[in-house]
């Protein structure tokens, strides 16, 4: 049994093993190990020329990460929580996205920005963060999220490879979740979203912390008679239009599943494109379950704030199930 | 707003009086000491810094305090929250989301706000906010400033530097109390800061006072004439305590070997009122200890916060 945090550690390892200008920094990732003990021993096999700590300076480490990788290293740099990382955004807005443009094409910046988010962990407003439609919104960055122990593995291989920034998105309710792997492997590249369940009635679709969620929805809503389909998107940018759209095609149905508050969140161009690509075939509206639109609530409400099982199902029931939307709309004369 | 209406009647008063610094000291040690065995218990959540071995800062500081000044407080600020309002179960209250709690429960250990005072676990980022207080104020009310806590570690920060510059520039009323406690979570600060906090006070023009006294008194004697010339329109002020982290940085998370633990722990404030009055000291630790624990019983025993302010 391997935990999602020790398959990142393994996978910023393996890819210093294999490449040397691989070097990993931010604050207390050094001898702590980081606060979630995802570089934890990587200084010790490594070097601190490979591992180190820097001063608290957001900002500083991204701009410095992008200096090092204009001359030649691919730096992986991790900000503490996600709310830590709003002091570097400039750095990232203005020069991570926009320097590949800026320079024609000439110059990528092959680095990685690991950022722990989402709640779930009982912690307070700035550690609970959902930021991804920050980065999301922002072209020229790639956005990525594991759901499962494997996919860490190998999203963070591909993301340390990317010739590319990549904003690397670790759920962190989800660092201590086992799976049983024999050997961790690199699987499908970025844009290629995962059925992690395959069902004909409704897609339900999630990333990161959301999709064991989700797929535990899907096993209790069995008793109600839903067969789910459920979709993990893993990279929110570049955006995997192709699976999204077979499926709700398929199903008629689609919910969008997101910790992050509704309002002009990731879900709501989920649900967007979802309903531009998809509309003769759907027989209900696209419907999101997502945190609500207030600052990250103190612990003991978390569990009202985050998607849960019940609230999916309470969506779904919005879902007209009796409806038979492709062979009505047929006989309205259709081609869906 | 004040809205001490929500809070359940019989809250034990603070039983020190105004003036004693050796039992307000106590008290918030008490206070911290609580909060690492209540979350031992599984009784808190998330995450929580304490003070103990800088107890002595704000203890010293707060009676120098005018009512209007504005403070900025940090991530380990339950001494500084304590020192100024004497109020440990609405603290412990917002810290265990119960009835009572200062901000409703919202806010936790490090987002406080109570009438001038107010806190924030994201580093640096205050200080540019407490430089636009002290503007306003400046022209307000003039002779009141805003105080700003922070860590060795958050000199790292750029925020910091644009801060001191306007605030340098302008002639703010801002006095930064900088906790150098020797370490930022668990980098040393040989292994994080250049130069000194001395240096860059210096680079600004800013005053800087380097305290090693533990002794609240002594304290005030020290500060009481460069803070005179901030309130008198002169500019900001740093005040750099050396002080010492005797606990993790949060739970359980020291990476500081058996030796920098014991430096740390022979820096204490504490070694000075046993060597003088070790019976004395016994006493009141003893009486603070029971008043804070009585404090958690009963505040633990409160119903959940509903999410009301019961300080404004
Ligand atoms: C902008 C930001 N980055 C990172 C953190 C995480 N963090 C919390 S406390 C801390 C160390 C602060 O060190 P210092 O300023 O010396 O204060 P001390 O903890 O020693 O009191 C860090 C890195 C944070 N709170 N805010
Ligand atoms: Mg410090």
């Amino acid at each position: 049994m391997i935990t999602m945090a020790q398959a990142l550690n393994a996978a910023l390892g393996d890819a210093m093993a294999e490449d040397e200008q691989v070097v990993v920094f931010g604050e207390d990732v050094g001898a702590l190990g980081g606060v979630f003990r995802i570089t934890d021993g990587l200084t010790a096999k490594y070097g601190e020329d490979r591992c180190f700590d820097t001063p608290l300076a957001e900002s500083g480490i991204v701009g410095f990460a992008v200096g090092m990788a204009m001359g030649g290293f691919r730096p992986v740099v991790e900000m503490q929580f996600d709310a830590f990382a709003y002091p570097a955004f400039e750095q990232i807005a203005s020069h991570v996205a926009k320097t590949r443009n800026r320079t024609r094409g000439r110059v990528g910046l092959p680095l990685v920005i690991r950022i722990p988010y989402g709640g779930g962990i009982g912690g307070v407003e700035h550690h609970c963060d959902s930021s991804e439609a920050y980065y999301a919104h922002t072209p020229g960055l790639k956005v990525v999220t594991p759901a499962t122990v494997q996919d860490a593995y190998s999203l963070l291989r591909e993301a340390i490879d990317d010739p590319d920034p990549v904003v690397f998105m670790e759920p962190k309710k989800l660092y201590w979740s086992k799976a049983d792997i024999g050997r961790l492997a690199r699987t499908e590249p970025f844009g290629r979203a995962a059925v992690r369940r395959a069902g004909s009635d409704a897609t339900l679709i999630a990333y990161g912390p959301s999709v064991p969620v989700a797929l535990e929805t899907a096993e209790a809503a069995t008793q109600e008679g839903w067969d789910l389909e459920v979709i993990d998107l893993r990279t929110i940018v570049p955006f995997d239009d192709a699976t999204v759209t077979a499926s709700v095609r398929r199903t008629g149905r689609c919910v969008v599943v997101g910790e992050a508050a509704g309002f002009a969140g990731v879900g709501a161009e989920i649900a967007a494109r979802v309903q531009e690509r998809c509309f003769h075939s759907l027989a209900a509206p696209v419907l999101r379950v997502t945190g609500f639109d207030v600052p990250y609530p103190p612990p003991m409400l978390e569990h009202h704030h985050l998607p849960s099982v019940d609230r999916i199902l309470d969506t779904l029931d919005r879902l007209q199930r009796d409806d038979l939307p492709d062979t009505r709309f047929l006989a309205l004369g259709g081609a869906a | 707003m004040t809205d001490l209406l929500d809070r359940p009647p019989g809250g034990l008063p603070y039983p020190g009086g105004d003036g004693d610094d050796l039992e307000l000291m106590l008290m918030i040690r008490a206070f911290e000491y609580k909060l690492l065995d209540l979350f031992a218990a599984g009784m808190l959540n998330g995450t929580t810094h304490t003070c103990l071995g800088q107890e002595h800062v704000p203890v010293a500081l707060s009676p120098l305090m005018d009512p209007r000044d504005h403070v900025f407080s940090n991530h380990r600020g339950h001494g500084h929250y304590l020192a100024r309002y004497r109020d440990p179960h609405g603290l412990l209250a917002e810290i265990m989301g119960r009835e009572g709690a200062v901000c409703g429960g919202v806010g936790g250990s490090q987002h406080i706000h109570r009438d001038r005072y107010m806190s924030t676990g994201v580093q640096g980022e205050s200080l540019p906010v407490a430089a636009g207080v002290a503007l306003h104020l400046s022209r307000a009310e003039p002779g009141a400033a805003a105080w700003a806590y922070i860590g060795d570690g958050t000199f790292g920060e750029g925020a910091v530097y644009e801060a001191l510059n306007i605030a340098a520039l302008w002639r703010l009323p801002v006095v930064v109390v900088v906790e150098n406690n020797g370490i930022a979570q668990s980098t040393p600060t040989s292994a994080h800061l250049a130069g000194t906090i001395a240096g860059r006070a210096a680079a600004f023009g800013v005053p800087h006072l380097a305290i090693g006294s533990t002794d609240p008194a002594e304290i005030r004697d020290i500060v009481a004439g460069p803070l005179g010339h901030v309130r008198a329109g002169r500019g900001p002020l740093v005040l750099e305590f050396r002080t010492h982290r005797l606990g993790p940085h949060s739970k359980g998370d020291d990476t500081r070997d058996e030796q920098a633990l014991r430096e740390a722990r022979a820096g204490d404030w504490y070694h000075r009122y046993a060597a003088a009055d070790p019976a004395g000291l016994a006493r009141v630790e003893s009486e603070q200890r029971a008043y804070v624990a009585a404090v958690a019983d009963e505040v633990a025993a409160r119903p959940p916060s509903t999410g009301r302010a019961a300080c404004g």
